[in-house]
């Protein structure tokens, strides 16, 4: 039998608010333990939960980028259990009234074509303490960090649309782009703002029915949750054919294994309305106000940039990921460069070249308009492409124009026919075999040559010309 | 005797300014004030000193007033057991007391001590601070012989506070003393809340109210068909809300943590077990089962709650004011059961239900009962002219 599987994310995005959720404690939960708490968020006897305007609007931000529709009216219930990672015995999460509904991202299927991945809802909710467990000396024990506890979070529940890992892993991808691209969260899977977990059942494929799912988590990058899903599906498959039940209940993924392990069930306690957080109330003046505050959103962007600058989709696509190399590129454009120049250096030269310093494009100094200089010099013929490689590198260890850098180590490209001509005679005369190897028809020996006389003008000849005078000496001599 | 005070200020009344100065008050160790030991009548908070003044002590501060101590409390400030609420206005040593008023404890203790006791509208007074049970219903209640003096208290306290977002956004009723034109204000009598008296009580009741007919306010008997839905839905809600409420008491990061627990769970069982006492425990299992067995009914209970809300409304939109007994039935002055304690409670907890101000005045006479008085939502200036009338009449009048 061929099975097809169905499945739902819920994914956990850590805001970036400078505060927690309910009080004015640093949203900081990596500092020291127990350094970043109040009387508030450790729950003493007569605190009361002030909501944060901040995450509200942040979480409002979040929504709005990804298609979901602010809701008027929104909640925050207690979710009741007892653990030592919640310091009042519930945590507040909006289970009855969501911030907002609906939503979707499309993604390109295996196929290429595209596909509607729905969300169900976006809530918003606190994040609990961290507890770490610990030995002194034969003494099991357990500390708790309430740093995190109050920590703004939003809670992204998908409907049950994907079928794939690939669908799971595009939406991911696709969604953490969005989020940062509005600015609440930097949505890393590595170092937990952003947490997945996936609902997993399996069926016949062709029928609509809806079996008993499973709930994998304990997956920290986008491929982990790809492969945890992979694995799930054919773990869930075989049993089926194997006439065993699947039961309700949650595994977690294993990264050194590859696979997941069964849990044990953590109570899920009721949800109660909260009596002290007021009700939320979003007025159209005010969804406006956030409205506006969104940028151009990824997809729109890329859809702009193939019918203004004639790109490709795919580099479309490549320049929106992030935002920051978005705005590069336009400052880029906007100084004259052409769009395919633009997007061919920003891809293969400048972004790598910045990953490997372990800079940020915003604050390292090749600026658009140093990088536009270089670039209009390249265009215009006055240093080659090795030479416009190098003045990058010079670019970024001193406050030199390209200009100054050219002229000072002498990276103009050599155009002059006569200087060239002689270089060109002294590669033909050393370089016999090649040369008949032209003559025989081989055509790679004219890079090789052309290779030979640009080594000659210590890479700074205009290998444009060189080419020219090359083939009209070979083809005049043969 | 053993003291009627928790904790004493060891500090002497300064002779401060402010409109309160020269007040002397005493507050109850579920209301914080910084340095103080607050321990909620509890074991759970055993040893436990705030480390922050609650919003109404700052404000009272603030006005000049002096905090002579605390008296000592029900567990939580639920119900009176324990409670020593009341007696030390009683006594005169203090001049005013406050008094959570979660069930109608503030109005009871009042009543028991022959002397006045307001339940603001939910909303006007800070939360902050307060270590209560019930945050939808409770507020902080104000006793004194002295309407005065409450009218003074609320003067202070009342109004918007940063720190508790949970105040809806109004505008702050003006406490100015009211002139009462007795031919013009209608008084209602709900009959259904007098169902559960004994005759003696009714007896008692009837010359109360003869009092204000006396005075010549226009009476007349009204009724609310679903009154005995307030206690049941004060059980539900108030239940439910007190074991959300109590959750934070879990031995983790304060109060005692009971020793030789192998796991999370015998650590939680043990320490809450021996935290709270036998009638916490009950309201407590009764709101956790209502939170995880009987949540419809939980429902229920709240959307009852919104139609007793409105009913009130519409029934305060007919009179002025309502009259009503402070308590009745044969009810056990010292309960030792939930059920008990709620039917001490069940002609004041409808005023938590709906968030309305209440008014106990002592009895005129020996013959008469404690008499409680009740206006709509923010109608709190009024109700406390209306009490200062009554007083001025008896004062003046016999």
């Amino acid at each position: 039998m061929e099975f097809e599987a169905v499945i739902g994310l819920e994914i956990h995005v850590e805001l970036n608010c400078a505060t927690k959720m309910f009080c004015d404690c640093p949203n900081n939960p990596g500092d020291d333990p127990n350094t970043n708490i109040c009387p508030t968020c450790l729950w003493l006897p007569g605190a009361i939960p002030r909501f944060s305007a901040e995450a509200l609007e942040k979480a409002s931000l979040l929504c709005l980028g990804l298609g979901a529709e602010l809701q008027p009216k929104s909640a925050f219930d207690q979710k009741v259990y007892y653990y030592p990672d919640l310091p009042k015995g519930y945590q507040l999460s909006q289970a009855h009234l969501p911030l907002a509904r609906g939503g979707g991202i499309d993604i390109s299927d295996e196929d290429g074509k595209t596909k509607r991945l729905r969300i169900h809802h976006i809530h918003m909710e606190e994040d609990v303490a961290k507890l770490v467990h610990e030995m002194e000396g034969r003494l099991p024990i357990s500390l708790v960090d309430f740093n995190r506890a109050g920590s703004p979070l939003v809670e992204i529940v998908t409907e049950p649309d994907f079928r794939t890992p690939h669908h799971a892993m595009e939406f991911l991808k696709a969604l953490r782009t969005q989020v940062r691209y509005v600015g609440s969260s930097e949505c890393s899977m590595e170092n937990g703002t952003m947490r997945v977990d996936a609902n997993i059942s399996v069926r016949p494929k062709g029928t609509r029915q809806m079996n008993t799912k499973v709930e994998v988590k304990n997956m920290n990058s986008i491929r982990h949750v790809g492969d945890a899903i992979a694995y799930e599906i054919s773990r869930q498959s075989q049993a089926v054919q194997a006439g065993e039940a699947v039961v309700l209940h949650t595994r977690l993924w294993d990264p050194e294994k590859k696979v997941t392990l069964p849990m044990r069930g953590k109570f899920e306690g009721p949800c109660v309305p909260d009596p002290m957080v007021p009700v939320i109330e979003l007025t159209p003046e005010w969804i406006e106000k956030m409205r506006v505050r969104l940028p151009e959103m990824p997809a729109a962007r890329a859809g702009r940039f193939v019918k203004q600058h004639g790109l490709t989709g795919e580099e479309a696509a490549f320049l929106s990921e992030d935002p920051e190399v978005a705005v590069y590129f336009e400052a880029l454009v906007g100084r004259g460069i052409a769009p395919r120049t633009a997007m061919h250096w920003l891809a293969t030269q400048l972004l790598p070249a910045v990953k490997e310093r372990k800079m940020e494009l915003a604050s390292q100094p090749v600026t658009p308009e140093r990088f536009a200089a270089l670039l209009k010099m390249l265009a215009g013929d006055e240093i080659n492409a090795n030479a416009a490689r190098e003045v990058l590198t010079h670019l970024f260890e001193s406050g030199e124009s390209p200009e100054e850098i050219v002229k000072a180590r002498g990276f103009k490209q050599v155009s002059d026919a006569g200087a060239l001509e002689a270089m060109i005679d002294q590669a033909l005369a050393t370089q016999a075999a090649a040369v008949a190897d032209f003559r025989a028809g081989q055509g790679k020996a004219l890079g090789f040559l052309i290779g030979q006389v640009m080594q000659a003008s210590g890479g700074k000849a205009n290998p444009k010309i060189i080419r020219e005078l090359l083939a009209k000496k070979l083809n005049a001599v043969s | 005797m053993d003291s009627i005070f928790f904790y004493r200020n060891p500090d002497s009344a300064a002779s401060g300014d402010g409109a309160l100065a020269g007040l002397n008050i005493a507050i109850q160790p579920n209301i914080s004030k910084a340095g103080w030991p607050v321990d909620a009548g509890s074991r759970a908070l055993a040893n436990f000193t705030a480390l922050e003044d609650a919003t109404v002590v700052d404000r009272l501060s603030r006005s000049g007033a002096f905090l002579c101590g605390s008296t000592k409390t029900s567990e939580f400030g639920f119900g009176l057991a324990e409670s020593r609420a009341g007696e030390a206005v009683k006594q005169k040593i203090a001049d005013t007391e406050l008094v959570l008023d979660m069930t109608g404890e503030a109005r009871l203790a009042a009543a028991a001590a022959g002397v006045c006791g307001f339940k603001p509208s939910y909303g006007l007074v800070s939360h902050f601070g307060l270590i209560g049970l019930i945050p939808s219903m409770e507020t902080c209640g104000v006793l004194s012989s002295s309407i005065q003096n409450i009218r003074g208290i609320l003067k202070a306290v009342a109004g918007p506070d940063e720190k508790d977002f949970s105040l809806p956004d109004e505008s702050v009723p003006d406490f100015t003393a009211q002139l009462i034109n007795p031919t013009k204000t209608a008084i209602g009598v709900p009959a259904e809340a007098q169902s559960d008296l004994t005759d003696e009580q009714r007896e008692r009741f009837r010359l109360s109210i003869e009092e204000l007919s006396q005075a010549g306010f226009a009476v007349r008997e009204v009724s609310f068909p679903e009154w005995p839905l307030f206690l049941a839905v004060h059980k539900i809600v108030g239940s439910v809300e007190a074991s959300s409420a109590a959750g934070r008491y879990d031995s983790v990061r304060y109060g005692e943590r009971a020793p030789g627990a192998k796991n999370w769970n015998e650590m939680y069982l043990a320490s809450r077990g021996a935290s709270f006492g036998t009638l916490l425990k009950s309201f407590l299992f009764q709101g956790a089962f209502f939170q995880f067995q009987r949540y419809t009914a939980y429902e229920d209970a709240c959307r009852i709650r919104a139609r007793l809300v409105a009913d009130m409304k519409n029934l305060t939109g007919e009179v002025d004011f309502l009259a009503l007994p402070v308590s009745g039935g044969a009810s056990d002055p010292n309960p030792a059961t939930l059920d008990e304690t709620y039917r001490q409670f069940a002609c004041t907890a409808f005023a938590n239900v709906t968030g309305q101000p209440a008014l106990v005045l002592p009895p005129a006479s020996k013959g008469q009962a404690p008499l409680q008085l009740a206006g709509p939502r923010l109608s709190d200036a009024g109700l406390l002219s209306l009490g200062e009338h009554l007083l001025k009449l008896r004062e003046g009048g016999k």
